[in-house]
């Protein structure tokens, strides 16, 4: 069922509510997108933690916006934007050793990550996944 | 159907019981309601038996949606207390589960297919000797893509105990480790500081297996292998160790 992938780069784009009921939603939608790129079922496992836990450091704000950069090779996840000035200490500061931290389990499940600034000080976190070459 | 009388004559002493609690304000009314209306509860409760929580406990939780019922019914509507209290009943039931993070009501195609999921993914891992695709799986099973992802979905209503041990496979997957790239933006830590001190509230098994995927770097896959569990086993107390240790960071 992989359709063969625009050279060009696909965007999706999904706004949530937070919350665990909400979770199955953002799972699907990026099933959905690891199944046109053909992601293996791990690294979908990976990409779904990576989004989830930032998902769930966001906080007390009411939702959030998922936008799903889709290329040959590769898909790219921002999250945000992000109030949570946590997040920003967690990412950017050193990570504290013996903490299994939300940068410990970025750095270990996506291949990349970064933030960027959004307006108004809030931030979006950058998680890029690439599909491995078959 | 929303007629006292409609429901017999168990209706009427129902009845008197809400008057006395509601107008002269006998709490032992309250009482006698809600051990008059326990059985309904039972009964409603039996219904979401086999999804990992004691019958007890459901049983418990039915039970604060009948004292809430009993608390906010109003004589002047004159509805039967059994009619007004399964939905409150069923409606707190079906808050606990879905508070606990856990989905209800799977239709049984999807339970049968996730059920098949964990040996597909072990087959086609060894076949291929890495990870497979939703589609490959999709193959495998004779479903379609969306039929897997919502399989995947079903399973993660499935509760602790319910997540028993799948053998593992015994072949050597071998597989070549992905991850470890120099990061961009990010350099990535170069000593893997160990975990231990923050593992310390979890059971030995998810300790074992947090260090291994986050301190030593395996993947789910090599993982698995090692503890004799299926990836998708490994998957879900990975993050249900990390939901935990969130929990209690923040308690």
């Amino acid at each position: 069922m992989s359709a063969p992938a625009a050279p060009h780069t696909e965007l999706v784009e999904l706004e949530t509510p937070i919350g665990r009921e909400w979770e199955p939603v953002v799972r699907l939608v990026l099933g959905g997108v690891a199944d046109r790129l053909g992601l293996g079922f791990e690294e979908l496992d990976d990409l779904q933690l990576a989004v989830e836990r930032l998902f769930a450091e966001a906080g007390a704000q009411p939702s959030v916006k998922l936008v799903l950069e889709l290329s040959d090779d590769r898909v790219r996840a921002h999250v945000g934007p992000l109030r949570e000035a946590t997040i920003a200490a967690a990412l950017q500061g050193p990570p504290e050793p013996g903490q299994l931290g939300l940068r410990r389990v970025l750095e270990t499940v996506v291949d990349s990550f970064g933030v960027d600034e959004a307006e108004g000080g809030e931030l979006v976190v950058r998680l890029e996944k690439r599909v491995p070459a078959r | 159907m929303t007629t006292a009388s409609a429901h017999g004559p168990s209706a009427n002493p129902d009845r008197e019981l809400l008057r006395r609690y509601h107008v002269d304000g006998d709490v032992s009314a309250r009482e006698a309601l809600v051990e008059r209306h326990l059985p309904l509860v039972r009964s409603l409760a039996r219904r979401y038996a086999g999804r990992g929580e004691s019958l007890e406990d459901i049983e418990q939780v039915g039970a604060i949606g009948l004292i809430k019922a009993i608390d906010r019914y109003e004589l002047a509507r004159e509805v039967a207390l059994t009619t007004y209290a399964t939905p409150n009943v069923v409606g707190e039931i079906k808050r606990h589960f879905r508070d606990r993070g856990w989905t209800i009501r799977i239709p049984r195609a999807l339970q049968e297919l996730n059920v098949k999921m964990s040996g597909a993914v072990e087959r086609l891992t060894v076949r291929k000797g890495r990870s497979p695709t939703i589609a490959e799986l999709a193959d495998e099973l004779d479903a379609t893509p969306e039929q897997i992802l919502e399989a995947v979905e079903a399973g993660s209503a499935y509760s602790p105990v319910s997540l028993s041990a799948s053998p593992g496979t015994e072949d050597d997957l071998d597989l070549m480790e992905v991850i470890g790239e120099e990061d961009k933006e990010f350099a990535r830590t170069d000593e893997r500081a160990s975990l231990e001190p923050a593992l310390g509230e979890l059971p030995e098994r998810e300790r074992r297996i947090l260090r291994m995927r986050f301190e030593e770097g395996l993947t789910q896959t090599q993982i698995a292998d090692r503890v004799g569990l299926s990836q998708m086993h490994v998957s879900r107390l990975i993050r249900r160790s990390l939901e935990d240790m969130r929990d209690t960071l923040s308690e």
